[in-house]
């Protein structure tokens, strides 16, 4: 109540400011004497905005490493005159801006476009933070959307998710050094096969290391169990760790790692850990010959390379009697609960997702970025395939090809959270601290289960 | 707070030095025998208020939250109301035992830090004090404040680079240039290996050797210069004018470096963040990161009990720092 | 002036001349990284094969907003020093000297706060109090909270200086009857330059490379400071190419080292008339 009195008589104050009947000292004055205090200050050095104060312009907020990756956003932008764009402030997974926004049932922003389904999706609705798509969303963009994505960005039955950037893991290489190891410039199909030809690659001499992958869980424990089976989630949403799969996933792991590079394991230099990893180096240094990863990571890393053409990508190999199925996830877009112009935020984000320079600008590259993020709709790749595109690059459609099988790591408030708690621990075995790789991936679900109880 | 800590930390505070103790014992001579008016009282207090309004606003209130919120179960993901819990948090975390390993590891990190931070810019500031040439000294002086105008965020990206395994500069030297290591033995500095603590204490006295180097050198410009040319007349050699002369004049500004640096070497958060990230068995998961890891990364976020473990790592932190000025005392 | 032996003199400048390298070095690493060619800089080989210029020139049209936020950061560090140094110095002084009711409470809470872990946990607290201040989102607002990062440290360092200054120099001051005030200005500030020195220093550095608050508090790339725009650039999933972030560091620290070297002379004259005074 106090705060509703203090908001009418500041308003005031602020209009007399703004009309000029008042000067800044006695503004200050009148809003110190009225008990305003500090908050006086704040009117003052915001002023400027007031203006938007009663409606604001639709006002999203990206991700800083999405307008990096796709420059085309702007041009979007520029078709909704008022937009008030904005970079998040998030770094890693970081949400405790929103969530502490959404405590006071506010929103600085209306759509949040940077939303990773597994890593924070369940944190988000938790905390009240973001509300369903369905009522907003059109009914036939909801059909377009590829039945796996759509199936990942829902949860109890509802949209949170409006998917945008699509990332799959798969397998890229150096054409250079494989060639150069007399291998043949093609996805190998099986890891028996990808484990023998990194062999090669390193007894040729043409690199120092044969293979190598991202230890973090989510982009190799977890796609390589599903390129086994993808049926190992438990009732509970949770990875099954001591399933059969994940245990022949987690020796494959350490065979590739004895043809690796020895600093595999080690942490990444950004986002707590989880990015700017040591595979990602390796690759760009021309050391390894095959790569395992979301594509747009050796998209990026080939431009270091002398001759950036020597990358070729294809999908991920198969257990001799596998699914051959992969990982994927989309950053999409998020709706603020307590945000506003919400019908204006799905038409902004249906004409971000749509955007065919964007998606141009992706799959074939840029002067300044090559992300290798894919389209989300059917419709967007059946149009590719009817009248190919000149600079449709091969990889495109074995994607399109595979996300009838891949799936998404099953949305769980420990979605993330068990790969990191479990990393050094499966890496016990990694390291032959540990012999029995059961034996290790027990207690990885000992300390998940641990630290859920604590709630 | 018990009394014994409080009279500890203010019998230790003040100078410890002869010369300077009139300053704390009052001045009859402008007050006199009568008690201070009240106006003279309020008066003095205007010179503190600016730090006390800021500090009550930016400080207190935190911690009083902080404090309040360790004896409840509140979870930041969710909206229910915090409950009262007693000391259900405290005895969680203190019957933790990655609690007691994130606590040692943060103070074995200090332990190497700390005397590295503190000896090695007070001998370069020694170097740099006795230099004539004023040019030259200028110059040094300049040099030695460069650390100091990078962005932490900035430090931190450089000394990834020279840690690097595959491609950064120490390796290459290691590697390429001396033929000691290969890439399958070179040590592996940073990312949550046993090096990686050495690694950033190491990041860390490159980054503070200037500025704390202008800290000794302005307790050096303080020092009358009579005083070591004096005992150099009486014979005294350079070791022990330093010894005896330099160096017990330099124990305040030493003191306040060891209060602050141990309170930010004990509570290193972003290095280890970037270094180590939220692996339980780095050396780099110390008590901060488990508090921030609980109170931000993991399930609901539970920043009741992360808030007992700030708490429990701070009360350590106090008593540690008590003894400590224990010991700096027994030796006046 | 005492003449040192050239042996002295040369031991004693090849040990500094060793700690100024490893200073630049790292420095120098970087000025080249900033200027090789992609595949050069994925070679530890410290000279390149090939040079290429262009990555300055991509970081001025990425970062469109990099001169402003280079501003913001001055503007902010510049204010947050000043304002520290006056709370610092009025308050040191008052406790030594003036010693009111109650200063000695505060300076016991001013230790035990630099132990609290409040600068991880209160951010939600600060998060807090800006927005009720409704300072969030603006450049402006930033300065109240650097103020406090550093003021305990602060106040205890201009402590422990004016404890330096003798007793009887602020009484006779008083004695010819000058109050408190222009005692300070008189003799409580001359006497206590260098203390000034290094909290500026330490202010400088703590509000100049300050990034969770900025981050959180603030939402237009146009009032953020330095360091949050310059985490986003080498953070996430598109992570600029090393020689870009090495040229982003150039232009970022060039700017401060000149200006450090031009304002040295101001910065270190504390130090030297502290040392020809007493």
């Amino acid at each position: 109540m106090r705060k509703e009195k203090e908001l009418i008589y500041q308003q005031q104050l602020r209009q007399d400011l703004l009309d000029r009947k008042m000067d800044r000292r006695e503004f200050i004055s009148k809003t110190l004497t009225a008990g305003l205090g500090l908050a006086g200050v704040g009117v003052i050095s915001n002023f400027g905005n007031f203006a938007q104060a009663q409606s604001r312009p639709l006002t999203p907020t990206f991700y800083q490493w999405i307008e990096d990756l796709h420059p085309g956003i702007p041009q979007v932008n520029s078709r909704f005159p008022d937009v008030n764009y904005q970079i998040a402030p998030v770094e890693g997974f970081g949400i405790e801006r929103f969530v502490a926004e959404a405590k006071k049932k506010d929103s600085t922003w209306d759509v949040y476009v940077g939303q990773t389904p597994f890593v924070e999706m369940t944190a988000m609705i938790e905390a009240d933070v973001i509300e369903p798509w369905d009522n907003y969303i059109p009914k036939d963009v909801i059909d377009d959307i590829i039945p796996s994505i759509r199936e990942e960005c829902t949860i109890n039955g509802k949209m949170y998710g409006w998917p945008f950037l699509l990332d799959v893991i798969g397998t890229g290489w150096h054409a250079g050094i494989v060639k150069e190891a007399g291998l043949p410039d093609s996805a190998p199909a099986t890891w028996q096969d990808y484990l023998s030809r990194a062999d090669q690659v390193i007894e040729s001499g043409a690199a120092p290391f044969g293979a190598t992958f991202d230890a973090n869980g989510w982009r190799s424990l977890a796609p390589f169990t599903h390129s086994l089976s993808s049926d190992v989630y438990t009732s509970e949403g949770l990875f099954d760790f001591t399933g059969d799969a994940a245990i022949e996933a987690l020796m494959l792991m350490k065979n590739i790692m004895s043809k690796s590079h020895p600093d595999i394991m080690l942490a990444g230099t950004s986002d707590g850990g989880v990015n700017g990893t040591p595979d990602e180096v390796a690759f760009a240094a021309q050391r390894v010959g095959y790569y395992n990863k979301y594509f747009n990571a050796p998209l990026r890393m080939a431009q270091y390379w002398d001759n950036p053409k020597d990358l070729r990508m294809g999908p991920l190999p198969k257990f001799a009697g596998g699914e051959g199925s992969t990982v994927f996830w989309t950053t999409g877009a998020a709706l603020f609960k307590h945000g506003k112009n919400k019908e204006k935020a799905a038409e902004y984000v249906k004409a971000l997702t749509y955007d065919q320079q964007i998606w141009k600008d992706s799959i074939a590259g840029t002067e300044t970025a090559h992300p290798g993020q894919l389209p989300p709709y059917k419709s967007l790749y059946a149009g590719w395939k009817s009248s190919q595109p000149d600079w449709l690059p091969d990889f495109v459609d074995l994607v399109r090809g595979q996300l009838d099988q891949a799936k998404a790591i099953t949305n769980h408030l420990f979605g993330l959270q068990q790969f990191q708690i479990g990393k050094p621990i499966w890496e016990s075995y990694l390291k032959g601290e540990e012999k029995n790789p059961r034996v290790a991936m027990q207690k990885v679900v000992d300390a998940v289960q641990a630290e859920m109880k604590r709630g | 707070m018990s009394q014994d800590l409080l009279q500890a930390i203010l019998l230790w505070l003040p100078p410890t030095r002869g010369e300077t103790a009139k300053v704390t014992t009052g001045n009859p001579a402008i007050n006199g025998p009568t008690p201070k008016s009240w106006l003279v009282e309020h008066n003095n207090w205007v010179f503190l208020l600016p730090t006390v309004l800021f500090f009550v606003w930016y400080q207190v209130y935190p911690i009083i939250r902080v404090v309040w919120i360790s004896f409840t179960d509140y979870k930041y993901l969710t909206n229910d109301p915090a409950n009262w819990v007693g000391f259900d948090n405290y005895v969680e975390a203190l019957s933790d035992p990655l609690m007691w390993d994130s606590l040692g590891r943060a103070a074995y990190f200090t332990a190497m830090f700390l005397p590295g931070t503190i000896i090695i810019p007070l001998l370069l500031a020694v170097l740099i004090h006795g230099v004539q040439n004023q040019r030259l000294a200028t110059v040094y002086r300049v040099i030695l404040l460069i650390p100091a105008v990078i962005p932490s965020t900035l430090v931190f990206v450089l000394w990834k680079w020279m840690y690097n395994y595959q491609i950064g500069p120490i390796n290459h030297f290691l590697v390429e240039v001396t033929g000691w290591f290969t890439y399958r033995n070179a040590p592996q500095w940073l990312g949550g290996t046993d090096l990686t603590l050495p690694s950033v204490a190491i990041m860390e006295v490159w980054w503070g050797l200037g500025y704390h180097s202008v800290f000794f050198l302005a307790g050096l410009a303080a020092i009358p210069k009579d005083l070591p040319e004096a005992a150099r007349i009486d014979g005294a050699s350079e070791w022990q004018v330093f010894w005896h002369i330099i160096l017990p004049r330099l124990q305040p500004i030493m003191l306040i470096l060891v209060i602050l640096r141990f309170g930010t070497s004990m509570g290193v958060i972003d290095e280890y963040l970037i270094f180590g990230g939220f692996n339980r068995e780095s050396p780099t998961y110390t008590w901060t990161i488990f508090m921030y890891d609980q109170a931000f990364k993991t399930g609901l976020w539970r920043q009741g009990f992360a808030a007992a473990i700030g708490m429990v790592g701070s009360l350590v932190m106090m008593v540690f720092v008590t003894w400590l000025i224990y010991i700096f005392r027994s030796r006046d | 002036m005492k003449k040192e032996f050239p042996l002295t003199n040369i031991i004693r400048h090849t040990l500094i001349v060793f700690f100024m390298l490893t200073i630049l070095l790292p420095l120098a690493w970087v000025l080249l990284l900033s200027i090789k060619s992609m595949p050069d800089s994925m070679r530890g080989n410290l000279w390149p094969r090939k040079f290429d210029f262009n990555h300055y020139a991509y970081v001025f049209e990425k970062i469109d907003t990099l001169p402003q936020n280079l501003f913001n950061s001055i503007y902010v560090t510049s204010a947050t020093v000043l304002i520290t140094s006056i709370c610092a110095i009025l308050a040191g002084y008052a406790i030594v000297h003036l010693k009111p009711k109650g200063s000695l409470f505060l300076v016991t809470v001013l230790v035990l706060s630099l132990y609290f872990p409040t600068r991880v946990v209160s951010i939600i607290s600060i998060y807090e109090i800006q927005d009720y201040l409704s300072l969030i989102n603006s450049t402006n607002g930033l300065i109240l909270p650097y103020i406090t990062l550093n003021l305990a440290v602060s106040v205890l360092i201009m402590r422990s200086i004016f404890q330096l200054i003798p007793g009887e120099l602020i009484d006779s001051a008083r004695m010819d009857g000058a109050g408190p005030w222009r005692t300070l200005w008189l003799i409580g500030i001359p006497l206590a330059k260098n203390g000034l020195v290094v909290i500026i220093i330490v202010n400088f550095v703590t509000a100049w490379g300050e990034y969770l608050l900025a981050a959180t508090l603030t939402n237009d790339q146009e009032v953020r400071t330095m360091p949050v725009v310059l985490a986003s650039a080498q953070g996430g999933m598109g992570q600029w190419a090393w020689p870009r972030i090495a040229a982003v560091y150039v232009i970022v620290v060039l700017p401060g080292i000149i200006a450090f070297a031009m304002a040295q002379k101001l910065f270190f004259k504390g130090l030297m008339e502290g040392a020809l005074k007493t």
